[in-house]
């Protein structure tokens, strides 16, 4: 079945009448009967779907020339990459949430993906059944179908600009990303240029997160945002005895039976014996499938022999020494093993106020059964977040941005944001957190949540991790040095 | 914006049936109203290509 010229200009004359006198009519409406107004993204989503109809007129006018199906093609493509692109804003909301009313229980950004599609459609099954195009001819005089369509086009056209005049103004106003409900009086008509404000364009927008790199930070204790803070001077070094595959990137210690637990940047997971120099198990993390699992960052005992370990995007394993472990189960989890691991545990830590944060350490409070991170800022978020998740399911149980306790004087316009803390333990109720700008030790009650006391540690290169023994602390340092400290009393 | 953008697609629309002999112009109107529409979109969205996801 061949479709003539005449048939498709009808054909299409129709397909303009559809397109402005359903979707983009009704967009009008919405307006004018419930007060609804476009953002600046449905704004251009609306336009593009009355291009889409003026290409269509064109050809009614014209016949079918290449350039015309051109252009209806980069508008359909153009408009399904807008709608995808403006629902990908809301889409992962909680449950209910969206932007504006839905109609018929679907937000109008996904229903502008749905016409878009629709377009592409009917041009692509138009197009299949067109005879040859011609060579181009000069204007015909529409049908009455055309004529119609061209009328109702203008009228739309029209009432479209009555609206956008009202609801963004004339130039240079544009739309905006937050807009009031339709109103025809002017006073309270808001034209604005909020969406230059802050004027900045990035690719990625606000997920244009730089992954932390510790070894960069100013190490010089002086330089911190805590004013004069007493010295806490290391007081022996020792050193970790069992050789490595790749530099120390977090570590752990049990205090019920002393063994260590320490990660690698290169997804080693290595059980050390209380002494440091024996490897009691190692694997290497498949990073990939599954759970993207990116730099390990952190280590921590849950008790009894569950091995805890998080990666700098929030990514977590739970491992424990299986003498019984299957190979055929296990072969798909690690890249290396050493026979007797089983992972137990896979997933990623979500959190709300450390959103689009990293984290570069991980503790675990026994007394509350809860595991803690602690975010690191970068330069859309400059926080510092500890985040507490239930050891049951995972999930996080509370958040909050520790303030500086009596004692402590923030720097004029500096935060305890500047720290970037790379490890961390909880010890009596308190957590140590070592931070490897400005080397400082820090103590946050985690019931008020307040830092109560902070140390310098000068001579720190690099810390990793932090963990407790007895009446010391141990930061461990990339390169496999431990500094041994008294632990400050409470 | 908007407004001027809907001021143009009607000026072509105006061309298309009143004075078909200008389809040039209209067709360049048209391009002219993509562009803007295509600003449109780059400023409500501050340029970011994707919305906040994971690549």
């Amino acid at each position: 079945m061949a479709l003539s010229e005449d048939r498709l200009r009808s054909i299409l004359a129709w397909v303009v009448i559809v397109l402005i006198g359903g979707p983009v009519l009704g967009a009008v409406l919405l307006g004018v009967l419930h007060g609804d107004s476009p953002c600046i993204l449905c704004w251009a989503e609306r336009v593009g779907m009355v291009l889409i109809a003026l290409t269509g007129l064109f050809v009614v006018r014209y016949g079918p020339r290449p350039r015309y199906l051109g252009m209806a093609v980069l508008l359909g493509v153009w408009g399904v990459y807008m709608s995808l692109r403006h629902s990908g804003l809301h889409a992962a909301r909680d449950v209910g949430q969206g932007f504006s009313a839905p109609i018929l229980g679907v937000h109008t950004y996904v229903w502008a993906l749905v016409i878009y599609v629709i377009a592409l459609t009917v041009i692509g099954v138009l197009l299949l059944f067109v005879k040859q195009i011609g060579p181009a001819e000069g204007a015909r005089e529409p049908g009455r179908a055309g004529r119609f369509a061209m009328g109702l086009f203008v009228v739309v056209v029209a009432a479209n600009a009555l609206q956008a005049f009202a609801s963004t103004g004339p130039p240079p106003w544009f739309g905006q990303g937050d807009p009031v409900r339709l109103s025809w009086n002017p006073t309270h008509w808001v034209w604005s240029f909020e969406e230059l404000d802050p004027p900045y364009v990035s690719l990625r927008g606000s997920w244009t997160i730089p992954r932390p790199d510790p070894s960069v930070a100013d190490p010089d204790p002086a330089h911190g945002p805590l004013a004069g803070l007493p010295v806490l001077a290391v007081s022996g070094w020792e050193r970790l005895g069992a050789p490595l595959a790749g530099a120390l990137s977090g570590f752990a210690r049990d205090s019920a039976t002393g063994r260590c637990l320490v990660t690698t940047d290169r997804f080693g997971v290595v059980l050390l014996d209380s002494a440091t120099s024996r490897v009691l198990h190692q694997v290497v993390l498949d990073p990939g499938f599954s759970v993207d699992v990116s730099t390990l960052a952190g280590a921590a005992f849950l008790g009894g022999d569950t091995l805890a370990v998080v990666a700098d995007n929030k990514s977590w394993a739970l491992l424990r020494p299986d003498l019984r472990a299957d190979e055929r189960a296990e072969w798909r989890h690690f890249l290396s093993w050493d026979g007797r691991v089983s992972e137990v545990g896979l997933g990623r830590f979500q959190t709300v106020r450390a959103h689009q944060m990293y984290v570069r350490s991980l503790a675990f409070d026994p007394a509350a059964q809860q595991l803690v991170t602690v975010s690191v800022p970068n330069p859309r978020h400059h926080q510092l977040v500890v985040s507490r998740f239930a050891r049951g399911d995972m999930v996080v149980s509370s958040e909050f941005e520790p303030r500086a306790g009596a004692g402590l004087t923030l720097a004029p316009g500096r935060s305890l944001a500047d720290y970037l803390v790379t490890g961390a333990t909880v010890a009596g109720g308190r957590l140590y957190a070592i931070s490897a700008a400005y080397s400082t030790l820090l103590e946050i009650d985690l019931q008020d949540q307040t830092v109560r006391g902070a140390w310098a540690v000068p001579g720190l290169v690099h810390p990793v991790g932090v963990a407790a023994r007895g009446p010391q602390l141990l930061i461990a340092q990339s390169d496999g040095g431990i500094a041994v400290l008294p632990k400050p009393a409470p | 914006m908007e407004f001027l953008n809907f001021l143009i697609i009607g000026w072509a629309a105006w061309l298309l049936w009143r004075r078909p002999e200008r389809e040039r112009l209209a067709f360049l109107l048209l391009v002219v109203a993509c562009l803007l529409m295509a600003l449109g979109f780059f400023i409500g969205s501050h340029g970011s290509l994707v919305p906040g996801v994971n690549l």
